[in-house]
């Protein structure tokens, strides 16, 4: 089982696909669970305090906005355990996590640094590109699999 | 009874993520008001955000863009909205401040915006939410354009506290005294005033407290009305500027922060409270003047005789701004020049830093101890091209704010 | 400052969406009930969640995915089911992370159908994904093409 990074990282399409192929999908859910289920400050809705913004300053400097660092704090260590990648590339409208578009062209460009394999297509416009799309994925994941074997 | 919760529509990006949400109810739920987040369907959000016409392009932007719409458009209610997104983002600011403008001419919702950081704390947006939910709740209250009866005002500033008793639209009596201990500066102007007026306590039908020390003091004295400045203040300047009707915009340069009001009929539309550095507030004049040896109240005359425009004065940060200020005195200039320099810069900052999140319109009316700074208000006339007024009475605005708003709490005894 | 003390600590918890001519939201309840055990089920208007130990989960979700295997899809959250914090009547309105699933499960049929021809599609074909294209100019040998058709 590898560790598939997904963009976006709340894709519920992208976390089912690695998930039905056999991999484990990393992305926002497993990071915000994390922090939901760990004793400290009170910091609703999402327990995330002013801590993680300064720890987001590994990712992005100081000047950077503290909702680009806050979101790095979420999605730096997953990228340091991640394996490969699947990446979505219009991603318009995914909130939340993914609602801050500086934040998401910063961590698309670290994935791509960080030279893993890394598997970049759109949302499929109609069945035969969902079709393609699907199959994609299965083969990028089937062949990251066989590598690993 | 008690009151129904104000409901304060929230539209934003990144308060979440910066550890700051909390902080945002937690100031709402302060003034007895409450967050929400106006629910749309994922189809009115591309609508709503597409007719906009802003192309932005992070999500929870366009989110905001959409659910202003629906405010504006009246397709979700709200009592008042407040707009916040991540300091230094461009893309966020461009944002906030267009959303701002819209929903101030677009509807009759109050709109106060924040940019934050990670270390913003409820106590900084508490003013905000105060104002913000004083707008939405008392408009019959900020209706009133007369004072009645006699009443006090007290206002206790950061950096002095004043009191003014009124008397059927009159004032009758002053006090002020710098900031110390706030109870006791409190006392002390109160004397003052009733003195003045030749009045006692007994004979004070309402009073009326603001400023920082607003709580402690209105205890205290048994106020009537507690109330923050933004409210008061613009009150009280339209009162005193006798121009009750119509826009107007208010700036008061305080000791600690500042404020710009754009005011309509007298209630804030929007507002903005700085203070990120004292370099743009009144204690770097203050700095100033003791510096050049001149009591505060010379600098504004000597400000008036100088030329500021050849010495390079820059007061982003009351420590650079001090750096300036020695270089240019051991550069041989003088102290007139200096002192214009100092003024122009402190009104800069306030212009480059606040003026530009509110709409300017005439009269604007400079308000506060340092509107008595002439060589200020002449630097602020020049960088907004208007010609400012500031009204007699001006450095009392709060007191006078607070002592009109408070004759609405006067009982009529049979 | 409060603190804040977690409730479900060391569970998971999972979306379960189903979007099929065959199953609805009910089935999928009806047959996790049954199977559940342990683990807790919230019915949704679009699914399930399911939150427990993870191993349970996991064997849950296995057995609900081959009842409609193409038609089913899972994901997981970061809060337990029914959270405050992230509820509709406390927010005034949706979770930001809703519209997210709102635009994915309008183009999921999509995927389903996919699925569903992987089956059929013939072994060693190159898939072709849809992609965003970067605008790298016109092809050398695709321009020269073009010239030779231009010019006689």
């Amino acid at each position: 089982m590898t560790k598939i990074f997904i963009y976006p990282t709340t894709s519920l399409i992208l976390s089912d696909m690695v998930a039905r192929f056999g991999h484990t999908p990393i992305g926002s859910a497993l990071a915000i669970r994390e922090r939901i289920q760990t004793a400290g400050i009170d910091s609703p809705p999402l327990q995330m305090t002013p801590e993680d913004a300064k720890k987001g300053l590994r990712w992005a400097a100081v000047e950077v906005p503290s909702g680009v660092r806050g979101r790095m704090s979420l999605y730096g260590p997953q990228l340091e355990e991640a394996e490969a990648a699947i990446i979505i590339t219009d991603a318009e409208f995914a909130f939340g996590c993914m609602g801050c578009a500086r934040t998401n062209e910063l961590l698309v460009y670290l994935i791509k640094k960080k030279k893993i394999p890394i598997l970049e297509l759109r949302y499929p416009a109609d069945e035969v590109e969902g079709n393609e799309f699907v199959a994609a994925i299965r083969d990028f994941l089937r062949d990251l699999g066989e590598e690993h074997d | 009874m008690t009151e129904q919760k104000v409901r304060i529509a929230q539209l934003s990006c990144g308060p979440e993520y910066s550890g700051v949400q909390k902080e945002i109810n937690d100031a709402a739920a302060a003034v007895d008001a409450e967050i929400f987040f106006p629910d749309l369907t994922l189809r009115d959000i591309k609508r709503n955000f597409h007719d906009y016409g802003i192309d932005v392009r992070s999500a929870d932007l366009k989110l905001a863009i959409a659910r202003a719409v629906a405010l504006v458009e009246g397709d979700v209610e709200a009592d008042a909205v407040f707009i916040a997104t991540c300091f230094r983002c461009a893309e966020a600011a461009i944002v906030r401040n267009e959303l701002r403008h819209y929903i101030h001419e677009n509807s009759p919702l109050p709109v106060v915006s924040y940019s934050f950081t990670e270390r913003t704390t409820s106590g900084t947006l508490l003013t905000r939410m105060e104002a913000l939910t004083t707008i939405a709740r008392r408009r019959a209250l900020l209706a009133r354009e007369r004072q009645t009866g006699i009443t006090m005002g007290i206002d206790s500033g950061s950096a002095t506290t004043k009191a003014v008793i009124m008397q059927d639209n009159e004032i009758i009596g002053t006090g002020w005294v710098p900031t110390t201990e706030v109870l006791q500066s409190a006392q002390e102007v109160r004397d003052h005033a009733l003195q003045e007026a030749g009045l006692l306590m007994k004979d004070i039908e309402a009073i009326g407290a603001t400023g920082y020390g607003r709580f402690l003091v209105g205890e205290e004295f048994g106020a009537d009305l507690i109330q923050e400045e933004l409210t008061v203040n613009s009150k009280g300047a339209v009162f005193l500027a006798d121009c009750q009707k119509g826009p107007s915009t208010v700036i008061d340069i305080g000791g600690m922060d500042n404020k710009a009001i754009s005011v309509q009929d007298g209630i804030p539309g929007t507002f903005t409270m700085g203070g990120i550095c004292a370099g743009a507030s009144g204690r770097f004049l203050e700095m100033t003047a003791k510096r050049l040896g001149v009591d505060i109240t010379e600098l504004g005359p000597l400000a008036m005789r100088g030329m500021g425009s050849d010495v390079p004065m820059n007061s982003y940060c009351i420590v650079f701004g001090t750096q300036s200020l020695v270089n240019a005195l051991a550069q041989g200039h003088s102290k007139e020049n200096v002192a214009a320099a100092a003024c122009h810069s402190v009104a800069e900052q306030v212009y480059e830093q606040q003026l530009q999140e509110v709409d300017i319109k005439d009269p604007v009316i400079m308000v506060g101890g340092t509107s008595l700074i002439a060589g200020l208000v002449r630097a602020m006339g020049d960088l907004l091209q208007t010609d400012i007024v500031v009204p007699r009475y001006s450095q009392y605005i709060g007191s006078v704010g607070s002592a009109l708003l408070s004759s609405g709490f006067i009982r009529k005894e049979q | 400052m409060n603190t804040y003390q977690p409730s479900y600590q060391g569970t998971v918890t999972k979306y379960v969406f189903v979007e099929s001519p065959h199953t609805t939201p009910d089935d999928l309840a009806s047959l996790a009930y049954e199977i559940s055990d342990r683990a807790m089920i919230k019915e949704t208007c679009f699914g399930l969640q399911i939150t427990g130990d993870e191993k349970d989960v996991a064997d849950i979700i296995r057995q609900l995915r081959t009842r409609d295997p193409a038609h089913i899809f899972v994901k997981d959250r970061g809060f337990p089911p029914g959270d405050p914090r992230r509820c509709r009547a406390n927010l005034g309105g949706a979770r930001p992370g809703y519209f997210g699933h709102e635009f994915e499960m309008g183009i999921i049929k999509r995927i389903s159908q996919g699925i569903l021809n992987l089956d059929e599609r013939e072994e060693g074909k190159v898939a072709k994904p849809p992609v965003i294209r970067p605008d790298t100019g016109i092809d050398v040998a695709q321009l020269a093409t073009l010239m030779k058709k231009e010019v006689p």
